[in-house]
């Protein structure tokens, strides 16, 4: 591209994007919703007034819809990865195998950091993480949907939905149970259970990880004034960055208990324990 | 769902549920588990070529220490060969000098006898020619008296005989 070629370019994008600011203006300050900030921001944490049928069986929270179509999109992905892309790998890969390699190689890493028993931790931390993030990221993309009402509405995070956090959340808490059960047998259950609000902190840190970012993202897209700019960094920080991070404690997290409570513990013989037992007597003895 | 917190909906949280666990299973099936086979199929590959090239430095350094021995056994071999060889040249060059230094007294031997047996035979030919020098001269000495006698006889008779 010469010179003047690209100075023309960035006339008219400027101009487009000029003509789209002044017509955002034009048309009202509230960014074309039709609901107040404060619904609009009840309606995010309680999920009471916009919902979407769910093939007509039941009206559901968007972001269950938002789960059914990132899933889709993800075995969509491994199905085209594993018919196209995985078979061709290579000893020396290439750039999208590294990048499948290293995925995989994050997850199973840190299942075999944590844990002797690794197996099954490292194919769920895989699943979750990858869910996490895809998810929400998922969110920027913006997917449009109809509600029940007849408002279309931008389709938030699966885990932006408190359902959706309980359940990755309870399920993790299972997870781990199960891992100390194989572990350690039924003390593997007593020492989960010892962690009983671990379910709910794995829930609610997700949750509210993720209705956070949707909140402020919320509250920017919602007025025009914020709408320039703006989204830019609020969008990097409270989207890309959360799906990373939230991607990343769950799976760490998950992983630790995981670890800990497989954690086979070795008792000390019974001899060695009388034979302190007599030693500190003796030592007791010799000091009075 | 009125009177439970944040709406919680126990039916959706196991729709949510069926959603993962088909997810998990999928991306477990079409995802982690063949691209995990293959890194661990290709760890086993260089893990086996590293095993290979292993044993392959093991065998060398076999043959190398093999070969060192060998060389040694030859230079041990060598050095008793050149010390066998050196006593045998020295026992040869003994040898050899012993019957050099009998053959030079043998031939000094020689040569005084035969210098002792050339004079002695120089010695005899010369008593010899001196004796034979000597008859001859007194041979000489009797034939001149006896001349001189015959004509001292001729003159003593001529003389008596004019006497007479």
């Amino acid at each position: 591209m010469t010179k003047q070629e690209r100075k023309k370019a960035i006339i008219v994008f400027s101009l487009i994007a000029l003509v789209f600011m002044i017509g955002s203006i034009l048309t009202g300050g509230h960014g074309g919703e039709e609901e107040s900030i404060q619904t609009v921001m009840r309606d995010a944490v309680m999920h009471d007034v916009n919902k979407i049928s769910l093939f007509g069986l039941k009206d559901v929270n968007p972001a269950l819809i938002s789960g059914f179509i990132v899933s889709g999109i993800m075995i969509l992905f491994a199905l085209i990865c594993r018919i196209f892309v995985i078979p061709r790998f290579k000893l020396v890969p290439g750039k999208f195998q590294l990048v499948l390699e290293t995925v995989v190689g994050i997850f199973d890493g840190m299942a075999k950091g944590n844990s002797h028993i690794n197996g099954f931790l490292g194919a769920y931390i895989f699943a979750a993480g990858s869910y996490i993030f895809t998810g929400t990221i998922f969110e920027l993309f913006g997917v449009q949907a109809i509600t029940t009402s007849g408002h279309p509405i931008s389709l938030p995070a699966p885990m932006a939905d408190v359902n959706g956090a309980i359940m990755l959340g309870c399920l993790s808490y299972l997870v781990i149970m199960s891992g100390g059960i194989v572990g350690n047998g039924v003390k593997g259950i007593g020492k989960t259970l010892k962690d009983f609000s671990l379910p709910l902190s794995l829930s609610f840190r997700l949750f509210g990880a993720l209705i956070s970012g949707a909140l402020v993202t919320e509250l920017v897209y919602y007025y025009t004034a914020m709408s320039y700019v703006v989204p830019v960094v609020v969008g990097v920080l409270f989207t890309l960055l959360h799906a990373l991070i939230q991607a990343y404690v769950l799976t760490m997290l998950t992983s630790l208990f995981y670890g800990e409570v497989s954690e086979k513990v070795e008792k000390p013989p019974k001899e060695k324990r009388k034979r302190g037992k007599k030693r500190t007597t003796v030592v007791k003895e010799q000091a009075v | 769902m009125t009177g439970v917190p944040l709406n919680i909906d126990w039916q959706q949280i196991l729709l949510h549920l069926f959603n993962f666990t088909i997810l998990f299973g999928a991306l477990y099936i079409l995802l982690y588990k063949p691209v995990k086979n293959f890194m661990e199929g290709r760890e086993a590959h260089y893990a086996d070529m590293d095993s290979k090239a292993e044993q392959a430095l093991a065998d060398a350094e076999n043959s190398k220490a093999s070969y060192l021995k060998k060389e040694k056994e030859f230079d041990d071999e060598v050095r008793a060969e050149k010390n066998r060889m050196s006593k045998e040249i020295e026992a040869e060059r003994e040898r050899r000098l012993a019957a050099a230094r009998g053959e030079a007294e043998k031939i000094i031997s020689d040569a005084r006898t035969e210098a002792d047996r050339e004079k002695n035979e120089i010695i005899e030919s010369a008593q010899k020619e001196i004796t034979g020098m000597i008859t001859d001269a007194m041979e000489k000495l009797t034939l001149e008296q006896t001349a001189s006698d015959a004509f001292d006889q001729f003159l003593d008779a001529a003389e008596e005989a004019t006497n007479e």
